[in-house]
C-alpha cells in the first residue's frame, strides 16, 4: 500500500518541504535536555534570587522573612561602596591593558614562524590548574621569601600594600587571560582580506600606515566584543581574589564578587549574600545594556558612513 | 614593528616563567630550602613520596569522577542544542546572556536548589548543575555553522531520525571540534575553586580545595607544594599538549568576528 502510494505521488517539492518542517520540529526536541537545564539552574535560581533576598538565613537554619530589611542595610553598607569601587579599579586598569596586548600581540606574531609556539604558550595558564598557578606564584612573587623577590630585589608588596595587592591580582587575572584575547583578536586578523591591505600598499601606504589606517579600524568589532569577554573576566575575578590575597589586605582587594562570597558563605548570611546577589545582577545587566547599546551605535554610524 | 615583538618577547616571557617554576619546584631538593640558598639547584624525587599520604589522589579521584561526568554530559546535551539552533530554534539569546553571566551570582541560589534537592555533599551537587555548558553550545554551534548543510539533507532524504543524523552525521565530522571543546570543558569544570568548597566537604573535596588548603596548611613546604601543584595540573596540561592545535584552532574559529 504504502509502496504504491509513493508510486503516485508526482514528485513535487511539496512534500519534502512538510517532511523538512517535521525534521526541523525534531531536531528542536534535541535542544531540551539542555533547556531543562539552562533553565533549572541558572534561570530559576536567578529569579529566586529576588525571594531570599528577603531572609535573614544562615544556611544551616530556616529562613526568616525580614522583607526589605536587607536590601536597605545593603545601600548604607560601606563595604559594597568599596568593593563596587575595588571592581571598577580592578577593570578600569586590566582592560586597556587586556585590549592593547591582545592586539599588539596578535599584529606581532601575524606570519610569524613562531605564532603558534606563542599562541600555545600564551593560552596555556588559562587550562593549567588554578590553584597551581597560584601556588607557583605563591612561591615565585611573596615579598618576604619569593623566588624573584631573593634573586633580583626587587619585590611587590602585595601582602602590605593595598595598591600592590590589587596590582598583583591584575598582573594574575592578566597572565591567565591575556591568551583568550590574543586569539580572538588574531582570528579576526586572519579574516581581514588580503585584497584591502594589497590595495593600500598599492596606493603607497607604509606598513605602518596599512596597520593604523586599515587594520585597526576593521578590528572595531573584535575590540568591542573583547571589551565585553574583558568585562566579564573583570567581574569573575572573585577567585583570583580568593586564591591570592583573601580580599586583604585590610579588604582593600574585595572586589564586588569576592565581597558576595565571604557574606555569604563565610559569614554565613546568605539572606544578605542574596542580596548582594541581585545588586550584583543589576548591575551587570546595566552594564550589558550599556555595552549592548554603545556596540548599537557603533554599528549603525558604520552602516550610514 | 620592533616595539611589538619587544612587548610580545616580554610577555611571552612574563607567562613562562610561573609555568617553567611549576616544572622546576616539584623538584626542588629540601636541602637547598633549608640552607635558604637557591643557588643549590638540583632535582630530587622526595616531594613525590612526600605526597602519599596528603590525599592528592583521593581528591583528584574525586575531580576526574565529577568533572568526566560532566564533560560527557556537556558534550551531548551541547551538540543537540546546538543543533537545534542551527535548524533555526531560538535558543541562542539565552546562551549568550548565560555565557556573559559572571558565575558568582549563581552562588546563594544554587545553595539553596541543592539543599532542597538534597544534593549538598554529594558528587550530585559538582555534577548535576553543570550538566549544561553555554560556552560548550555556543562553541559547537560555531563549527556547525561551518558543515555543509547538504550532508544533512541527504540524510533526511535517506529517511535517517535526527538522533541518528546527529551521532552518526554530525558528531563524526565534527571530531576535532568536539574534541577541543572537551578539553576545553574539562578544564573549565576542573579549575572550579570556590564552588566546590561551598558545596562539599573533606571527602569530596575537588583537586583545586586539596591545593588551596594544603597552601594554606603548609606555606613553606615548597617542594611538597611544588610537587602537589605538578601533579594536579599534569591531566590538563597532557590534554593540552596533545590537543593544542586543534584546541586553538576551535577557539579561533568559535569567536571568529
Amino acid at each position: 500500500m504504502a509502496e504504491r502510494a509513493s508510486l503516485r505521488r508526482p514528485p513535487t517539492t511539496q512534500p519534502r518541504l512538510r517532511d523538512r518542517v517535521t525534521a526541523r520540529r525534531a531536531a528542536f526536541a534535541l535542544a531540551l535536555p539542555a533547556a531543562a537545564a539552562f533553565v533549572a539552574f541558572s534561570v530559576v535560581p536567578l529569579a529566586t534570587v529576588v525571594r531570599y533576598a528577603t531572609w535573614r538565613w544562615s544556611g544551616t537554619t530556616e529562613p526568616v522573612p525580614v522583607g526589605a530589611a536587607n536590601l536597605l542595610r545593603l545601600v548604607q553598607d560601606d563595604a559594597l561602596w568599596q568593593s563596587l569601587a575595588t571592581t571598577l579599579t580592578f577593570a578600569a586598569i586590566a582592560l586597556p591593558v587586556f585590549l592593547t596586548l591582545s592586539v599588539v600581540i596578535a599584529l606581532a606574531i601575524e606570519g610569524l614562524r613562531w605564532e603558534r609556539a606563542i599562541k600555545a604558550l600564551l593560552f596555556a595558564p588559562g587550562l593549567v590548574t588554578v590553584g597551581g598557578s597560584a601556588i607557583a606564584w605563591y612561591l615565585l612573587y611573596n615579598p618576604d621569601f619569593g623566588v624573584v623577590p631573593e634573586l633580583t630585589g626587587l619585590a611587590l608588596p602585595w601582602t602590605s600594600q593595598p595598591w600592590a595587592a590589587l596590582l598583583y591580582v591584575v598582573l594574575f587575572t592578566l597572565w591567565q587571560q591575556t591568551g583568550y584575547g590574543v586569539l580572538v583578536a588574531s582570528a579576526s586578523l586572519r579574516g581581514i582580506p588580503r585584497e584591502v591591505k594589497e590595495a593600500a600598499r598599492v596606493d603607497g601606504a607604509r606598513e605602518d600606515q596599512v596597520r593604523r589606517y586599515v587594520v585597526l579600524p576593521m578590528l572595531r568589532p573584535t575590540l568591542l566584543f573583547l571589551t565585553v569577554i574583558g568585562t566579564v573576566f573583570s567581574l569573575q575575578s572573585y577567585t583570583a581574589v580568593y586564591l591570592l590575597t583573601r580580599g586583604g589586605p585590610f579588604g582593600t582587594t574585595r572586589v564586588l564578587g569576592y565581597f558576595l562570597y565571604e557574606t555569604a558563605f563565610e559569614r554565613y548570611e546568605l539572606g544578605y549574600g542574596a542580596a548582594i546577589t541581585l545588586f550584583a545582577l543589576v548591575f551587570t545587566l546595566l552594564l550589558a545594556g550599556l555595552q549592548a547599546r554603545l556596540l548599537a551605535r557603533r554599528g549603525a554610524a558604520e552602516a550610514s558612513a | 614593528m620592533i616595539w611589538m615583538r619587544l612587548v610580545t618577547a616580554a610577555f611571552a616571557a612574563f607567562v613562562a616563567l610561573p609555568l617553567a617554576w611549576l616544572a622546576y619546584a616539584a623538584f626542588i631538593p629540601a636541602e637547598a630550602l633549608v640552607r635558604a640558598n637557591l643557588a643549590t639547584f638540583g632535582l630530587s624525587l622526595d616531594n613525590f613520596r612526600a605526597l602519599a599520604g596528603t590525599g592528592l589522589a583521593r581528591s583528584m579521584g574525586v575531580s576526574f569522577l565529577a568533572t568526566g561526568l560532566v564533560v560527557a554530559a556537556q558534550l551531548a546535551f551541547g551538540l543537540g542544542a546546538a543543533y537545534a539552533i542551527r535548524n533555526g530554534l531560538r535558543l541562542l539569546a539565552l546562551v549568550m546572556v548565560l555565557l556573559a553571566l559572571p558565575s558568582e551570582l549563581l552562588l546563594v541560589p544554587l545553595f539553596r536548589l541543592l539543599q532542597g534537592l538534597a544534593l549538598i555533599d554529594t558528587l550530585g551537587a559538582l555534577v548535576v548543575p553543570f550538566l549544561a555548558s553555554p560556552l560548550v553550545v555556543f562553541l559547537l554551534l560555531q563549527a556547525l555553522r561551518r558543515v555543509p548543510w547538504e550532508v544533512v539533507e541527504a540524510a533526511r532524504l535517506d529517511g535517517a531520525g535526527e538522533v541518528l543524523i546527529v551521532a552518526r552525521v554530525i558528531a563524526p565530522i565534527l571530531r576535532p571540534e568536539l574534541t577541543a571543546t572537551a578539553v576545553l570543558a574539562f578544564a573549565a569544570h576542573w579549575n572550579l575553586v570556590l564552588y566546590p568548597r561551598i558545596m562539599t566537604t573533606e571527602p569530596l573535596w575537588t583537586v583545586q580545595a586539596f591545593l588551596t588548603e594544603l597552601l594554606r596548611a603548609r606555606p613553606f613546604e615548597w617542594g611538597l607544594l611544588g610537587a602537589a601543584a605538578l601533579v594536579a595540573s599534569l591531566p590538563l596540561l597532557v590534554l593540552y599538549v596533545v590537543f593544542e592545535k586543534r584546541i586553538i584552532e576551535t577557539f579561533e574559529a568559535g569567536f571568529r568576528t
